[in-house]
């Protein structure tokens, strides 16, 4: 199995622990990773929200390349899968567009690769069985809020093909490494996502409904799989705490660390302390590391 | 509010450009409420998504293109989702905001256009987006030096921000690309 792989500049940067941990969960799980060459940033909001055209373009220069290493796309990021599947849809459903896009970028992008979120990857083509046996450390009693933010669960039918408002993917992928995932009502409430720099009000009064939710169904830890959601989720969790008065110290976890720790994968490539809030008093309560290690 | 309903109003031209740009039929929305019922910034705007496809529909260009909710709008698609007659209602918005680009309308959209156009403006150097890059550029850009500077210790304790921006080989045609897209829709 190998796929061309689509990091995005998240993964890159604020992001990078999702990239180091998917990495090494994939690899021990036999996916090779071909990293597309000379990949661009797919514009992601910022471009949609302002030219539809440039939202159409940036993503199909990486789509072309990929096309040229003849494999199907693979990419961690919501927001990256998000806007390459659209316009890689876009682009093989209206051979006008095809044209117009192909002339823009100086290449012909036919929009023949298809787009795989790594979920997608890790659920149906490696199936959760070969996780299942795969697993050395079930994370048993775990209580994990799968949390899928906006941009993996809208628009099913050209996305996941998950139900956009109860999503199972994430729930299905924590099963199979032994935790508990959680039946929640907030899978898929909004973050505040891009706003997270211009406005700060909102993403911190949307987190904090999110975070609060999360801790009155008893959860350990968060689960998810997109960089702005663990970004907001995490940065903003001392400020929602401020907001509600409560207390939450939820650690917001890739989906990915939590299966290499599972795995029992070397700690450094899954990088757990990149995370913000503490995820070692949960953890090490579980029984899932040595408290002493840390000490 | 006075409502026109004349006829005229309701063929407008300005409803038929924002229908011929984002390919959806307005004629469609019959105004349930279930986009505004679910969207996440609901508090924080004064029209909701349902009166601002009204306001369409009613050819209220100066209303729509001044309307505080296409700057609060996270872009997360709920009201996609909940449409019972499927309109891609993202789009629309996404429209009406490249419209205000022209007309110089847009209440309290300084710090959005601000951080768009410096992440826009990122890419457009480098091929890829370098956080540092983007946050110097908008708190620059946008006036407000200070955003998000008290979480800066911790990113880069954590070795979390790339300070040094990747670039990438054919430059030149991403921008040759930038430049011909502005050719067509204007600047």
């Amino acid at each position: 199995m190998k796929y061309a792989y689509y990091p995005g500049c998240s993964l890159e940067g604020s992001g990078a622990e999702y990239a180091h941990a998917s990495e090494a969960v994939l690899e021990a799980l036999g996916v090779e990773l071909e990293e597309i060459d000379d990949w661009v940033c797919c514009g992601a909001t910022a471009a949609h929200a302002t030219s539809h055209l440039l939202s159409l373009a940036l993503p199909a220069i990486s789509c072309a390349a990929a096309e040229k290493q003849s494999l199907d796309i693979m990419t961690c990021c919501a927001a990256c899968h998000n806007r390459l599947k659209q316009t890689n849809q876009q682009i093989k459903d209206d051979p006008k567009l095809r044209a117009q896009i192909s002339e823009i970028i100086e290449e012909d992008c036919q929009g023949s690769a298809s787009v795989l979120h790594i979920t997608d990857v890790l659920a149906r083509a490696v199936g959760l069985d070969a996780i299942k046996e795969r697993v050395r450390m079930p994370l048993k009693g775990l209580k994990v809020a799968c949390y899928y933010g906006c941009l993996m669960s809208r628009m099913p039918e050209m996305l996941l093909s998950d139900k956009s408002e109860y999503p199972m993917l994430l729930d299905n992928l924590m099963k199979a490494v032994g935790a508990e995932p959680l039946d929640w009502p907030f899978k898929t409430e909004c973050c505040g996502a891009a706003l997270t720099l211009a406005r700060q009000k909102t993403v911190i009064r949307l987190c904090a409904d999110i975070l609060q939710m999360a801790k009155q169904n008893g959860a350990d830890v968060f689960a998810v799989a997109c960089p702005l959601c663990q970004a907001n989720l995490d940065m903003y969790q001392a400020e929602a705490e401020k907001l509600l008065g409560e207390r939450f110290s939820i650690p917001v976890m890739y989906f990915v660390q939590l299966m290499g720790l599972a795995m029992d994968l070397d700690p450094k490539r899954i990088c757990l302390d990149k995370l913000i809030v503490d995820h070692l008093p949960v953890l090490a309560q579980k029984g899932f590391i040595d408290a002493a290690v840390f000490l | 509010m006075r409502t026109d309903l004349t006829d005229k109003a309701l063929h407008s031209e300005f409803r038929r450009k924002v229908e011929a740009l984002s390919g959806q039929n307005l004629g469609n929305c019959y105004q349930c409420g279930k986009c505004s019922g679910g969207c996440p910034v609901q508090p924080d705007v004064t029209v909701s998504p349902n009166r601002l496809m009204r306001m369409v529909q009613l050819g209220m260009e100066e209303e729509a293109l001044s309307s505080d909710s296409l700057w609060h709008c996270t872009g997360c698609a709920t009201c996609n989702g909940r449409c019972p007659m499927g309109i891609d209602i993202v789009r629309i918005k996404d429209t009406l905001r490249g419209l205000t680009k022209k007309v110089r309308y847009g209440r309290g959209s300084l710090e959005v256009w601000t951080f768009y156009e410096s992440f826009l403006e990122c890419v457009r150097n480098f091929g890829r987006l370098s956080e540092i890059g983007l946050m110097g550029g908008y708190n620059i850009n946008s006036g407000w030096l200070w955003t998000n500077m008290r979480k800066a210790p911790w990113f880069i304790m954590r070795n979390k921000l790339g300070v040094s921006p990747h670039t990438i080989k054919r430059l030149d045609r991403l921008q040759r690309v930038f430049d011909r897209i502005e050719e067509i829709e204007g600047k």
